[in-house]
């Protein structure tokens, strides 16, 4: 079957959601065809709407953005149903979702499932199952722990039954999940080790992130 | 102030809901070019409060702490905001601290300003479903408190005449 991987990420280097897909192609390779596709600021050619219309399998990875979808995002999906109003393409097209948000809880990424759930349903996609994933901004750090192993337990997990669900193209229960690491390590981890040396790159000291732009004055 | 974000097209904004905003309010549409945020996290370590895009939509984070009520104009785009809006959106993020405080058992944002405001939303749509209303409920709950908005109000509407009603 063919399996195309979306990789939402607006950014234009290596994301999280890359992390995400890199980690789940293994688990889905034998015997499929993988497509990768970047949906970022540069919009979708007709052709590749045509081929993920055709598709059996599409896995959306993305980032949390305001508990929703980027707006990046959106726009390919509100085209994609514009694009399948034309043209039928697969009736049988299922739908995955690999959401990670920048906070701790991966159950923070329900709403976004949901907002991708609709979509099928106003698509006449068959919705899969979502992985949301908290902690997104430490998956590039994690990304040479092997899946199942240390902060990665419950990913290896929650990837086993997204793969398992995707070669049977079957719809299961989404789960949400975390990385097996304390929360304060994380939140700690955050301040001191990307936050703060990222201000100091920029020639900022800490304080100087608390700016307040807008003074009171209209 | 009310900042009014809406994504109707500037004839019919004026033809309908020219009565909804005030002389006081700020009304924004899709009149010119939004571009998307990119996660470069330039707004809160590079220029800390101000978008790092060039474009009209750099200062979203101090309009935003400049407003008294926040209202959200938007058709229901399966259960979310349309594009336009939830650009906009997605664009406030200097208006929030990258540094995270646990609330309700949950990690949220910080904020960067002491001041707080109202967040009111407007679904618009002929046909919306049971699932696209509620998942659009919990969205502008969610916003709210991520938002650290004092109150928030959800309103559904199957068309945008009927928005005159509640103005």
């Amino acid at each position: 079957m063919r399996i195309a991987l979306v990789n939402g990420s607006p950014k234009g280097k290596s994301s999280n959601s890359g992390v995400l897909l890199e980690k789940l192609k293994p688990l889905i390779s034998e015997g499929n065809e993988l497509s990768p596709y970047r949906v970022n600021v540069k919009p979708l050619k007709p052709e590749q709407y045509r081929e993920l219309n055709e598709a059996d399998v599409l896995v959306l990875a993305f980032p949390l953005y305001f508990d929703a979808v980027p707006s990046h995002l959106l726009r390919m999906m509100v085209e994609m149903e514009e694009f399948r109003q034309q043209k039928p393409g697969n009736p049988d097209l299922t739908v995955y979702a690999l959401i990670n948000n920048g906070f701790y809880e991966g159950h923070q990424c329900t709403i976004a499932a949901d907002i991708v759930r609709n979509w099928c349903s106003r698509c006449g996609f068959r919705f899969g199952m979502a992985v949301g994933h908290g902690a997104g901004e430490m998956l590039s750090s994690l990304s040479r722990v092997p899946l199942g192993k240390g902060p990665m337990k419950n990913l290896g997990r929650a990837l086993d039954q997204l793969s398992g669900a995707i070669l049977t193209r079957s719809s299961r229960d989404s789960l949400f999940i975390q990385p097996n690491f304390p929360r304060i390590a994380w939140r700690l981890s955050a301040t001191y080790s990307f936050w703060h040396p990222q201000a100091k790159k920029n020639g900022l000291r800490p304080k100087e992130l608390r700016k307040q732009p807008f003074s009171g004055e209209l | 102030m009310r900042l009014i974000v809406h994504d109707l097209a500037e004839q019919e904004y004026n033809t309908w809901l020219k009565g909804f905003s005030r002389d006081t309010d700020e009304v924004i549409g899709e009149e010119e070019t939004i571009r998307h945020c990119v996660g470069c996290f330039g707004c809160w370590v590079r220029t800390p409060g101000t978008c790092v895009l060039k474009d009209s939509y750099t200062h979203m984070g101090e309009r935003l702490a400049a407003c008294e009520e926040f209202v959200l104009i938007t058709r229901n785009v399966y259960g979310g905001y349309s594009p336009f809006v939830c650009n906009v959106m997605n664009r406030t993020l200097p208006y929030i601290l990258p540094y995270f405080i646990t609330r309700n058992g949950e990690t949220h944002h910080q904020q960067r300003y002491e001041r707080q405001f109202r967040f009111t939303v407007h679904f618009y749509g002929e046909g919306m479903t049971g699932a696209e209303c509620g998942t659009a409920q919990a969205l502008v709950k969610a916003n709210a408190l991520n938002l650290d908005a004092s109150d928030y109000s959800v309103s559904f509407h199957d068309s945008v005449h009927s928005l005159k009603e509640v103005q």
